[in-house]
Protein backbone atom coordinates (compact mmCIF):
# COMPACT_ATOMS: atom_id res chain seq x y z
CA UNK A 1 0.00 0.00 0.00
CA UNK A 2 0.90 3.94 -0.30
CA UNK A 3 1.66 3.80 3.36
CA UNK A 4 4.70 1.32 3.31
CA UNK A 5 7.95 3.42 4.31
CA UNK A 6 10.37 0.22 5.60
CA UNK A 7 11.06 -3.12 4.28
CA UNK A 8 12.95 -5.22 6.85
CA UNK A 9 14.58 -8.50 5.86
CA UNK A 10 15.62 -11.58 8.11
CA UNK A 11 18.51 -12.13 5.52
CA UNK A 12 21.56 -11.66 3.92
CA UNK A 13 19.93 -12.30 0.51
CA UNK A 14 17.88 -9.17 -0.84
CA UNK A 15 16.95 -11.30 -4.42
CA UNK A 16 13.29 -11.70 -3.58
CA UNK A 17 13.09 -7.66 -3.53
CA UNK A 18 11.76 -5.97 -6.64
CA UNK A 19 14.41 -2.89 -5.60
CA UNK A 20 13.87 -0.99 -8.53
CA UNK A 21 10.38 -0.46 -7.36
CA UNK A 22 11.16 0.12 -3.98
CA UNK A 23 13.62 2.61 -4.67
CA UNK A 24 11.20 4.37 -6.69
CA UNK A 25 8.22 4.48 -4.09
CA UNK A 26 11.06 5.65 -1.41
CA UNK A 27 11.07 2.87 0.77
CA UNK A 28 13.97 2.06 3.08
CA UNK A 29 15.44 -1.94 3.36
CA UNK A 30 16.99 -2.85 6.19
CA UNK A 31 18.91 -6.55 5.91
CA UNK A 32 20.80 -8.21 8.22
CA UNK A 33 24.27 -9.16 6.76
CA UNK A 34 27.90 -9.92 9.32
CA UNK A 35 25.77 -11.20 12.25
CA UNK A 36 24.83 -14.79 10.01
CA UNK A 37 28.32 -15.35 8.44
CA UNK A 38 29.27 -17.90 10.72
CA UNK A 39 26.14 -20.01 11.32
CA UNK A 40 26.01 -20.24 7.42
CA UNK A 41 29.30 -20.96 6.87
CA UNK A 42 29.36 -23.40 9.63
CA UNK A 43 26.48 -25.12 7.45
CA UNK A 44 27.96 -25.00 4.35
CA UNK A 45 30.69 -27.24 5.63
CA UNK A 46 28.90 -29.22 7.41
CA UNK A 47 26.80 -29.91 4.18
CA UNK A 48 30.03 -30.06 2.41
CA UNK A 49 31.36 -32.85 4.84
CA UNK A 50 27.98 -34.97 5.12
CA UNK A 51 27.63 -35.00 1.19
CA UNK A 52 31.26 -36.37 0.62
CA UNK A 53 31.17 -38.60 3.67
CA UNK A 54 27.91 -40.05 2.59
CA UNK A 55 26.52 -39.27 6.30
CA UNK A 56 22.45 -39.94 5.65
CA UNK A 57 22.71 -42.64 3.35
CA UNK A 58 25.45 -44.34 5.95
CA UNK A 59 22.94 -43.35 8.95
CA UNK A 60 20.03 -45.00 6.96
CA UNK A 61 22.34 -48.20 6.23
CA UNK A 62 22.36 -48.35 10.00
CA UNK A 63 19.02 -48.30 10.43
CA UNK A 64 17.39 -50.00 7.44
CA UNK A 65 19.75 -53.02 8.56
CA UNK A 66 21.26 -52.69 4.78
CA UNK A 67 24.52 -52.56 7.45
CA UNK A 68 25.23 -56.14 7.20
CA UNK A 69 29.24 -57.23 7.11
CA UNK A 70 31.76 -55.09 6.89
CA UNK A 71 33.53 -54.41 3.81
CA UNK A 72 36.39 -52.27 2.73
CA UNK A 73 34.99 -50.18 0.12
CA UNK A 74 31.73 -50.36 1.39
CA UNK A 75 30.33 -46.55 1.69
CA UNK A 76 33.73 -44.94 1.09
CA UNK A 77 33.56 -41.24 0.01
CA UNK A 78 35.88 -38.87 -0.34
CA UNK A 79 38.22 -36.88 1.26
CA UNK A 80 39.53 -33.05 1.87
CA UNK A 81 43.28 -33.94 2.40
CA UNK A 82 45.35 -32.79 -0.94
CA UNK A 83 42.20 -31.51 -2.19
CA UNK A 84 41.51 -28.45 -4.19
CA UNK A 85 38.64 -26.42 -3.39
CA UNK A 86 36.87 -24.14 -5.41
CA UNK A 87 34.22 -21.15 -3.92
CA UNK A 88 32.44 -19.21 -5.94
CA UNK A 89 31.48 -16.02 -4.38
CA UNK A 90 34.37 -15.39 -1.75
CA UNK A 91 32.17 -12.56 0.31
CA UNK A 92 31.79 -12.76 3.87
CA UNK A 93 30.50 -16.23 3.71
CA UNK A 94 32.83 -17.71 1.46
CA UNK A 95 35.99 -16.54 3.43
CA UNK A 96 34.34 -18.27 6.37
CA UNK A 97 33.61 -21.47 4.73
CA UNK A 98 37.58 -21.38 3.33
CA UNK A 99 39.06 -20.53 6.64
CA UNK A 100 36.68 -23.26 7.86
CA UNK A 101 38.24 -25.77 5.32
CA UNK A 102 41.77 -24.74 5.89
CA UNK A 103 42.58 -27.44 8.78
CA UNK A 104 41.52 -30.18 6.53
CA UNK A 105 44.20 -30.31 4.53
CA UNK A 106 43.29 -28.77 1.70
CA UNK A 107 45.98 -28.06 -0.80
CA UNK A 108 44.47 -25.19 -2.92
CA UNK A 109 42.27 -22.69 -2.99
CA UNK A 110 40.64 -21.80 -6.00
CA UNK A 111 37.91 -18.39 -6.72
CA UNK A 112 35.53 -16.71 -8.85
CA UNK A 113 32.95 -13.63 -9.29
CA UNK A 114 32.83 -10.74 -10.80
CA UNK A 115 36.67 -9.37 -10.02
CA UNK A 116 39.83 -10.55 -7.84
CA UNK A 117 39.59 -9.69 -4.36
CA UNK A 118 43.04 -9.71 -3.37
CA UNK A 119 43.02 -8.64 0.76
CA UNK A 120 40.30 -11.49 0.90
CA UNK A 121 41.90 -13.99 -1.14
CA UNK A 122 45.54 -13.55 0.32
CA UNK A 123 44.96 -15.42 3.51
CA UNK A 124 43.50 -18.39 1.79
CA UNK A 125 46.48 -18.04 -0.80
CA UNK A 126 43.40 -18.53 -3.43
CA UNK A 127 43.71 -17.89 -6.78
CA UNK A 128 41.29 -15.95 -8.74
CA UNK A 129 40.20 -18.10 -11.90
CA UNK A 130 37.15 -17.90 -14.46
CA UNK A 131 34.08 -19.91 -13.70
CA UNK A 132 35.31 -22.81 -16.24
CA UNK A 133 38.70 -22.79 -14.60
CA UNK A 134 37.07 -23.53 -11.44
CA UNK A 135 35.07 -26.37 -12.61
CA UNK A 136 37.55 -27.87 -14.12
CA UNK A 137 39.92 -27.91 -11.84
CA UNK A 138 37.93 -28.29 -8.45
CA UNK A 139 37.61 -31.41 -5.74
CA UNK A 140 35.04 -29.77 -4.26
CA UNK A 141 32.86 -26.52 -5.44
CA UNK A 142 30.94 -24.65 -2.79
CA UNK A 143 28.53 -21.76 -4.47
CA UNK A 144 28.02 -18.69 -1.31
CA UNK A 145 27.94 -15.58 -4.08
CA UNK A 146 24.36 -13.21 -4.47
CA UNK A 147 21.53 -14.21 -6.69
CA UNK A 148 21.75 -11.58 -9.49
CA UNK A 149 20.66 -11.43 -13.52
CA UNK A 150 24.64 -12.77 -13.57
CA UNK A 151 24.81 -15.66 -11.55
CA UNK A 152 21.02 -16.57 -12.21
CA UNK A 153 21.61 -20.43 -13.71
CA UNK A 154 25.35 -20.29 -13.72
CA UNK A 155 25.99 -23.43 -12.83
CA UNK A 156 24.38 -25.82 -15.69
CA UNK A 157 24.92 -28.08 -18.41
CA UNK A 158 28.04 -27.02 -19.51
CA UNK A 159 30.13 -26.13 -16.23
CA UNK A 160 28.64 -29.73 -14.21
CA UNK A 161 30.14 -31.00 -17.70
CA UNK A 162 33.51 -29.66 -16.83
CA UNK A 163 33.54 -30.89 -13.16
CA UNK A 164 35.47 -33.81 -12.33
CA UNK A 165 33.99 -37.51 -11.86
CA UNK A 166 34.86 -37.52 -7.98
CA UNK A 167 33.74 -34.12 -7.51
CA UNK A 168 31.51 -33.03 -5.11
CA UNK A 169 28.77 -29.51 -5.75
CA UNK A 170 27.70 -27.79 -2.38
CA UNK A 171 25.20 -24.73 -2.80
CA UNK A 172 24.23 -23.04 0.37
CA UNK A 173 23.20 -19.38 -1.97
CA UNK A 174 20.08 -19.40 -3.67
CA UNK A 175 18.61 -22.37 -5.60
CA UNK A 176 17.86 -20.12 -8.96
CA UNK A 177 21.92 -20.26 -9.49
CA UNK A 178 21.44 -23.44 -9.84
CA UNK A 179 20.08 -25.15 -12.99
CA UNK A 180 18.27 -28.07 -11.36
CA UNK A 181 17.49 -30.29 -14.05
CA UNK A 182 21.42 -30.07 -15.11
CA UNK A 183 22.29 -30.76 -11.81
CA UNK A 184 20.08 -33.89 -12.00
CA UNK A 185 21.46 -34.80 -14.91
CA UNK A 186 25.17 -34.63 -13.83
CA UNK A 187 24.63 -36.71 -10.52
CA UNK A 188 22.43 -39.40 -12.15
CA UNK A 189 24.84 -40.09 -14.90
CA UNK A 190 27.99 -39.83 -12.58
CA UNK A 191 29.44 -36.96 -14.35
CA UNK A 192 29.32 -35.65 -10.37
CA UNK A 193 29.98 -37.71 -7.35
CA UNK A 194 27.86 -35.56 -4.80
CA UNK A 195 26.16 -33.02 -4.26
CA UNK A 196 24.47 -30.90 -1.07
CA UNK A 197 22.06 -28.12 -1.46
CA UNK A 198 20.90 -25.94 1.38
CA UNK A 199 18.70 -24.16 -1.30
CA UNK A 200 16.67 -25.07 -4.06
CA UNK A 201 13.80 -23.80 -6.13
CA UNK A 202 11.04 -23.77 -4.95
CA UNK A 203 11.50 -24.26 -1.30
CA UNK A 204 10.55 -27.54 -0.56
CA UNK A 205 11.16 -29.26 -3.81
CA UNK A 206 7.67 -31.31 -5.26
CA UNK A 207 7.35 -34.36 -4.09
CA UNK A 208 8.20 -35.83 -7.37
CA UNK A 209 11.11 -33.86 -7.91
CA UNK A 210 14.08 -36.40 -9.24
CA UNK A 211 16.54 -34.71 -7.53
CA UNK A 212 14.92 -36.26 -4.10
CA UNK A 213 14.80 -39.96 -5.58
CA UNK A 214 19.12 -39.67 -5.56
CA UNK A 215 21.31 -41.05 -2.58
CA UNK A 216 24.39 -38.71 -3.56
CA UNK A 217 22.22 -35.37 -2.96
CA UNK A 218 21.92 -34.48 0.19
CA UNK A 219 18.97 -31.96 0.74
CA UNK A 220 18.40 -29.09 3.79
CA UNK A 221 15.63 -27.34 4.55
CA UNK A 222 17.42 -23.99 3.83
CA UNK A 223 18.57 -23.39 7.45
CA UNK A 224 22.02 -21.65 6.36
CA UNK A 225 21.36 -19.56 9.78
CA UNK A 226 19.01 -21.59 11.48
CA UNK A 227 20.58 -21.50 15.38
CA UNK A 228 18.61 -20.20 17.99
CA UNK A 229 22.29 -17.73 18.54
CA UNK A 230 21.93 -16.33 15.35
CA UNK A 231 18.04 -16.60 15.20
CA UNK A 232 17.79 -14.14 17.88
CA UNK A 233 20.34 -12.05 16.75
CA UNK A 234 19.23 -11.73 13.45
CA UNK A 235 15.54 -10.64 14.84
CA UNK A 236 16.89 -8.12 17.16
CA UNK A 237 18.57 -6.38 14.23
CA UNK A 238 15.68 -6.89 11.84
CA UNK A 239 13.77 -5.32 14.53
CA UNK A 240 15.76 -2.16 15.26
CA UNK A 241 16.30 -2.16 11.09
CA UNK A 242 12.39 -1.63 11.16
CA UNK A 243 12.28 1.12 13.93
CA UNK A 244 15.17 3.14 12.43
CA UNK A 245 13.11 3.43 9.66
CA UNK A 246 10.18 4.11 10.69
CA UNK A 247 11.77 7.08 12.67
CA UNK A 248 13.46 8.12 9.88
CA UNK A 249 17.07 7.88 11.53
CA UNK A 250 19.76 5.80 10.35
CA UNK A 251 19.10 2.13 10.46
CA UNK A 252 22.11 -0.21 12.26
CA UNK A 253 22.70 -2.29 8.31
CA UNK A 254 20.46 -0.63 5.41
CA UNK A 255 20.70 -1.79 2.22
CA UNK A 256 22.29 0.94 -0.52
CA UNK A 257 19.82 1.18 -3.09
CA UNK B 1 42.71 -59.21 7.71
CA UNK B 2 40.34 -56.37 7.42
CA UNK B 3 37.91 -54.92 10.81
CA UNK B 4 38.14 -57.27 13.16
CA UNK B 5 37.66 -60.68 11.32
CA UNK B 6 38.75 -63.63 11.73
CA UNK B 7 38.70 -63.78 15.56
CA UNK B 8 42.18 -65.18 15.93
CA UNK B 9 42.15 -67.55 19.39
CA UNK B 10 44.05 -70.41 20.57
CA UNK B 11 41.99 -72.72 17.09
CA UNK B 12 42.43 -71.04 14.45
CA UNK B 13 46.29 -70.44 15.73
CA UNK B 14 46.62 -73.91 16.40
CA UNK B 15 45.26 -74.92 12.36
CA UNK B 16 47.83 -72.30 10.93
CA UNK B 17 50.97 -73.42 11.95
CA UNK B 18 52.80 -71.62 9.60
CA UNK B 19 51.37 -68.05 10.05
CA UNK B 20 54.17 -65.86 10.49
CA UNK B 21 52.20 -62.18 10.34
CA UNK B 22 49.20 -60.63 11.05
CA UNK B 23 48.59 -57.55 9.28
CA UNK B 24 45.78 -55.95 10.76
CA UNK B 25 43.77 -52.68 9.25
CA UNK B 26 43.18 -49.39 11.45
CA UNK B 27 45.22 -48.63 14.05
CA UNK B 28 43.02 -50.42 16.59
CA UNK B 29 44.53 -53.96 17.90
CA UNK B 30 41.80 -54.01 20.87
CA UNK B 31 40.49 -57.19 18.74
CA UNK B 32 43.92 -58.41 19.13
CA UNK B 33 45.64 -61.28 21.77
CA UNK B 34 48.84 -59.32 21.50
CA UNK B 35 50.28 -62.26 24.20
CA UNK B 36 48.96 -65.42 22.57
CA UNK B 37 50.02 -64.09 19.30
CA UNK B 38 53.53 -63.75 20.60
CA UNK B 39 53.15 -67.36 22.14
CA UNK B 40 52.99 -68.23 18.65
CA UNK B 41 55.52 -66.47 17.47
CA UNK B 42 53.23 -64.46 15.18
CA UNK B 43 54.15 -60.53 13.96
CA UNK B 44 51.18 -58.21 14.55
CA UNK B 45 51.40 -55.02 12.36
CA UNK B 46 48.66 -52.14 12.22
CA UNK B 47 48.03 -48.95 9.81
CA UNK B 48 47.82 -46.26 12.65
CA UNK B 49 49.04 -43.08 10.97
CA UNK B 50 46.99 -43.28 7.51
CA UNK B 51 43.51 -43.28 9.10
CA UNK B 52 44.08 -40.21 11.30
CA UNK B 53 42.47 -37.03 8.89
CA UNK B 54 39.50 -38.98 7.42
CA UNK B 55 38.59 -40.61 10.88
CA UNK B 56 39.14 -36.54 12.42
CA UNK B 57 37.51 -35.51 9.63
CA UNK B 58 34.35 -37.77 10.18
CA UNK B 59 34.61 -36.57 14.04
CA UNK B 60 33.67 -33.14 12.57
CA UNK B 61 31.30 -33.97 10.58
CA UNK B 62 29.55 -35.91 13.56
CA UNK B 63 29.81 -33.32 15.85
CA UNK B 64 28.38 -30.55 13.03
CA UNK B 65 25.48 -32.75 11.62
CA UNK B 66 24.81 -33.66 15.13
CA UNK B 67 24.34 -30.02 16.34
CA UNK B 68 22.95 -28.61 13.23
CA UNK B 69 20.26 -31.83 12.76
CA UNK B 70 21.56 -32.44 9.56
CA UNK B 71 19.69 -35.96 9.17
CA UNK B 72 17.01 -34.77 10.66
CA UNK B 73 16.63 -31.70 8.29
CA UNK B 74 18.05 -34.28 5.41
CA UNK B 75 14.68 -36.29 6.02
CA UNK B 76 12.17 -33.44 6.17
CA UNK B 77 12.95 -32.28 2.98
CA UNK B 78 12.94 -35.11 1.44
CA UNK B 79 10.45 -36.33 3.09
CA UNK B 80 6.83 -36.23 0.86
CA UNK B 81 4.66 -35.00 4.09
CA UNK B 82 6.42 -31.55 4.06
CA UNK B 83 4.69 -28.57 3.12
CA UNK B 84 6.75 -25.89 4.06
CA UNK B 85 9.85 -25.24 6.18
CA UNK B 86 8.85 -24.11 9.58
CA UNK B 87 10.73 -20.64 10.03
CA UNK B 88 11.50 -21.75 13.86
CA UNK B 89 13.38 -24.90 12.98
CA UNK B 90 16.96 -24.43 14.45
CA UNK B 91 20.00 -26.02 15.67
CA UNK B 92 22.69 -24.98 17.78
CA UNK B 93 26.06 -23.22 16.69
CA UNK B 94 29.41 -25.19 16.79
CA UNK B 95 31.49 -22.13 16.20
CA UNK B 96 32.12 -20.34 19.51
CA UNK B 97 30.88 -23.62 21.57
CA UNK B 98 33.61 -25.46 23.66
CA UNK B 99 35.17 -29.10 22.58
CA UNK B 100 36.55 -31.64 25.27
CA UNK B 101 38.65 -33.93 23.81
CA UNK B 102 39.04 -37.08 25.23
CA UNK B 103 42.19 -38.73 24.09
CA UNK B 104 44.83 -36.28 22.09
CA UNK B 105 46.55 -38.69 20.00
CA UNK B 106 46.78 -38.02 16.45
CA UNK B 107 43.50 -38.38 15.68
CA UNK B 108 42.54 -36.25 18.69
CA UNK B 109 44.74 -33.46 17.84
CA UNK B 110 43.48 -33.51 14.29
CA UNK B 111 40.06 -32.60 15.65
CA UNK B 112 41.15 -30.03 17.44
CA UNK B 113 43.71 -28.40 14.06
CA UNK B 114 39.94 -28.62 13.08
CA UNK B 115 37.82 -26.91 15.51
CA UNK B 116 40.23 -24.35 15.90
CA UNK B 117 38.98 -22.88 12.62
CA UNK B 118 35.36 -22.84 14.04
CA UNK B 119 36.66 -20.82 16.79
CA UNK B 120 35.84 -23.21 19.37
CA UNK B 121 37.55 -23.75 22.67
CA UNK B 122 39.48 -26.56 23.07
CA UNK B 123 39.79 -28.35 26.24
CA UNK B 124 41.41 -31.99 26.51
CA UNK B 125 42.36 -34.98 28.70
CA UNK B 126 44.69 -37.23 28.21
CA UNK B 127 47.11 -39.73 29.95
CA UNK B 128 50.31 -36.99 29.75
CA UNK B 129 50.23 -33.51 28.95
CA UNK B 130 51.23 -32.05 25.16
CA UNK B 131 53.96 -30.08 24.90
CA UNK B 132 53.28 -26.17 25.08
CA UNK B 133 53.84 -25.28 21.31
CA UNK B 134 51.65 -28.29 20.78
CA UNK B 135 48.81 -26.81 22.77
CA UNK B 136 49.12 -23.44 21.99
CA UNK B 137 48.99 -23.86 18.01
CA UNK B 138 45.25 -25.11 18.37
CA UNK B 139 44.29 -23.36 22.09
CA UNK B 140 43.70 -26.24 23.97
CA UNK B 141 43.75 -26.47 27.52
CA UNK B 142 44.95 -29.53 29.66
CA UNK B 143 42.25 -30.85 31.72
CA UNK B 144 44.25 -33.35 34.17
CA UNK B 145 41.06 -35.00 35.80
CA UNK B 146 38.25 -35.62 33.04
CA UNK B 147 35.33 -34.24 35.19
CA UNK B 148 36.48 -30.81 34.98
CA UNK B 149 36.28 -31.33 30.72
CA UNK B 150 33.44 -33.18 31.30
CA UNK B 151 31.57 -30.38 33.30
CA UNK B 152 32.50 -27.84 30.80
CA UNK B 153 32.24 -29.27 27.29
CA UNK B 154 28.95 -28.67 25.00
CA UNK B 155 30.93 -31.42 22.77
CA UNK B 156 32.81 -34.32 23.91
CA UNK B 157 34.35 -36.13 21.68
CA UNK B 158 35.97 -39.62 22.24
CA UNK B 159 39.52 -40.30 20.63
CA UNK B 160 41.24 -42.58 22.88
CA UNK B 161 42.11 -46.19 21.97
CA UNK B 162 40.53 -49.26 23.51
CA UNK B 163 42.20 -50.50 26.10
CA UNK B 164 41.54 -52.60 29.96
CA UNK B 165 41.53 -48.97 31.32
CA UNK B 166 39.39 -47.08 28.98
CA UNK B 167 36.87 -49.44 28.81
CA UNK B 168 33.65 -47.75 30.14
CA UNK B 169 35.36 -44.56 30.68
CA UNK B 170 32.23 -42.90 29.91
CA UNK B 171 29.49 -44.31 31.99
CA UNK B 172 26.65 -43.13 34.28
CA UNK B 173 28.76 -40.64 36.58
CA UNK B 174 30.60 -39.48 33.13
CA UNK B 175 27.41 -38.66 31.60
CA UNK B 176 25.80 -37.17 34.37
CA UNK B 177 28.68 -34.20 35.04
CA UNK B 178 28.28 -33.67 31.10
CA UNK B 179 25.95 -30.46 30.64
CA UNK B 180 22.41 -31.57 29.73
CA UNK B 181 22.60 -29.14 26.66
CA UNK B 182 25.72 -31.30 26.05
CA UNK B 183 26.42 -33.82 23.00
CA UNK B 184 28.47 -37.05 23.29
CA UNK B 185 30.48 -37.98 19.69
CA UNK B 186 32.38 -41.52 19.71
CA UNK B 187 34.70 -42.22 17.15
CA UNK B 188 37.08 -44.78 19.05
CA UNK B 189 35.75 -47.64 20.12
CA UNK B 190 31.92 -48.51 21.63
CA UNK B 191 33.41 -50.08 24.86
CA UNK B 192 34.63 -47.00 25.97
CA UNK B 193 31.26 -45.92 27.02
CA UNK B 194 28.65 -47.55 28.84
CA UNK B 195 26.38 -48.30 26.37
CA UNK B 196 23.22 -49.13 28.67
CA UNK B 197 24.08 -45.99 31.10
CA UNK B 198 24.01 -43.68 27.81
CA UNK B 199 20.63 -44.99 26.19
CA UNK B 200 19.33 -43.85 30.05
CA UNK B 201 21.18 -41.35 29.79
CA UNK B 202 19.50 -39.89 26.47
CA UNK B 203 16.11 -40.89 27.03
CA UNK B 204 15.81 -38.80 30.92
CA UNK B 205 17.34 -36.24 29.57
CA UNK B 206 20.67 -35.95 31.29
CA UNK B 207 22.53 -34.88 28.02
CA UNK B 208 21.01 -33.49 24.83
CA UNK B 209 22.47 -36.13 22.31
CA UNK B 210 24.92 -38.01 20.83
CA UNK B 211 26.45 -39.11 17.36
CA UNK B 212 28.56 -42.28 16.98
CA UNK B 213 30.33 -43.69 14.44
CA UNK B 214 31.45 -46.88 16.90
CA UNK B 215 28.99 -49.39 19.47
CA UNK B 216 28.89 -52.24 20.62
CA UNK B 217 28.34 -54.82 19.02
CA UNK B 218 28.37 -53.49 15.42
CA UNK B 219 25.72 -53.63 13.90
CA UNK B 220 23.27 -52.86 16.72
CA UNK B 221 20.37 -55.33 17.13
CA UNK B 222 17.52 -54.07 15.34
CA UNK B 223 15.36 -53.62 17.95
CA UNK B 224 17.80 -51.44 19.79
CA UNK B 225 16.65 -48.02 21.59
CA UNK B 226 19.84 -46.08 19.77
CA UNK B 227 18.46 -46.65 17.20
CA UNK B 228 15.28 -45.18 17.28
CA UNK B 229 16.21 -42.13 19.22
CA UNK B 230 15.89 -38.69 17.05
CA UNK B 231 18.89 -37.13 18.49
CA UNK B 232 20.91 -39.67 18.04
CA UNK B 233 23.29 -40.27 14.78
CA UNK B 234 24.88 -43.65 13.69
CA UNK B 235 27.20 -43.59 11.53
CA UNK B 236 28.51 -47.86 10.23
CA UNK B 237 32.08 -47.60 11.62
CA UNK B 238 33.33 -45.44 8.21
CA UNK B 239 36.00 -43.26 10.37
CA UNK B 240 38.40 -44.45 8.23
CA UNK B 241 36.23 -45.01 5.06
CA UNK B 242 37.57 -42.90 1.75
CA UNK B 243 38.93 -44.91 -1.11
CA UNK B 244 42.07 -43.20 -1.15
CA UNK B 245 42.76 -44.30 2.48
CA UNK B 246 41.53 -48.39 2.27
CA UNK B 247 44.18 -48.09 -0.46
CA UNK B 248 46.40 -47.29 1.34
CA UNK B 249 46.08 -49.91 4.09
CA UNK B 250 46.04 -52.48 1.87
CA UNK B 251 49.06 -51.74 0.57
CA UNK B 252 50.55 -50.98 4.03
CA UNK B 253 49.18 -54.38 5.20
CA UNK B 254 50.97 -56.15 1.91
CA UNK B 255 54.03 -54.33 2.65
CA UNK B 256 54.48 -55.47 6.11
CA UNK B 257 52.86 -58.95 4.96
CA UNK B 258 55.89 -59.25 2.58
CA UNK B 259 58.34 -58.03 4.88
CA UNK B 260 57.39 -60.23 7.63
CA UNK B 261 57.66 -63.28 5.56
CA UNK B 262 61.32 -62.18 4.23
CA UNK B 263 62.38 -61.88 7.60
CA UNK B 264 62.82 -57.89 7.35
CA UNK B 265 61.99 -55.39 9.70
CA UNK B 266 58.58 -55.04 9.60
CA UNK B 267 56.82 -51.61 9.61
CA UNK B 268 54.57 -50.40 11.73
CA UNK B 269 54.71 -53.31 13.87
CA UNK B 270 52.54 -53.94 16.74
CA UNK B 271 55.52 -54.87 20.00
Amino acid sequence: GPGLKVISTLSVGFDHLALDEIKKRGIRVGYTPDVLTDATAELSVALLLSACRRLPEAAEQVKSGGWTTWKPLWMCGYGLSDSTVGIIGLGRIGQAVARRLKPFGVRRFLYTGSGPKPESAAEFGAEFVPLTRLAEESDFVVVTCALTPATQGMCNKDFFGRMKKTSVFVNTSRGAVVNQEDLYDALAQGQIAAAGLDVTTPEPLPTDHPLLSLKNCVILPHIGSATYATRSTMAVLAAKNLLAGLRGEPMPHELKL
Amino acid sequence: MWYHKPVINEELLQSLPNLKVVASSGVGIDHLDLKLLSSYGVKVSNTPFVVSTDTADLGMTLMLASSRRLVEGHEMAVSPDTEYFPADWLGAEVSGATLGIVGMGTIGYKVAERAKAFEMKILYHNRSQRKKEEESAVGAVYCKKIDDLLQQSDFVLLAVNLTPQTQKLIGKRELELMKPTATLINISRGLVVDQDALVEALQNEVIKAAALDVTYPEPLPRDHPLLKMKNVIITPHIGSATKKTRWIMMEEMTESIEAGLAGRPIPREVL
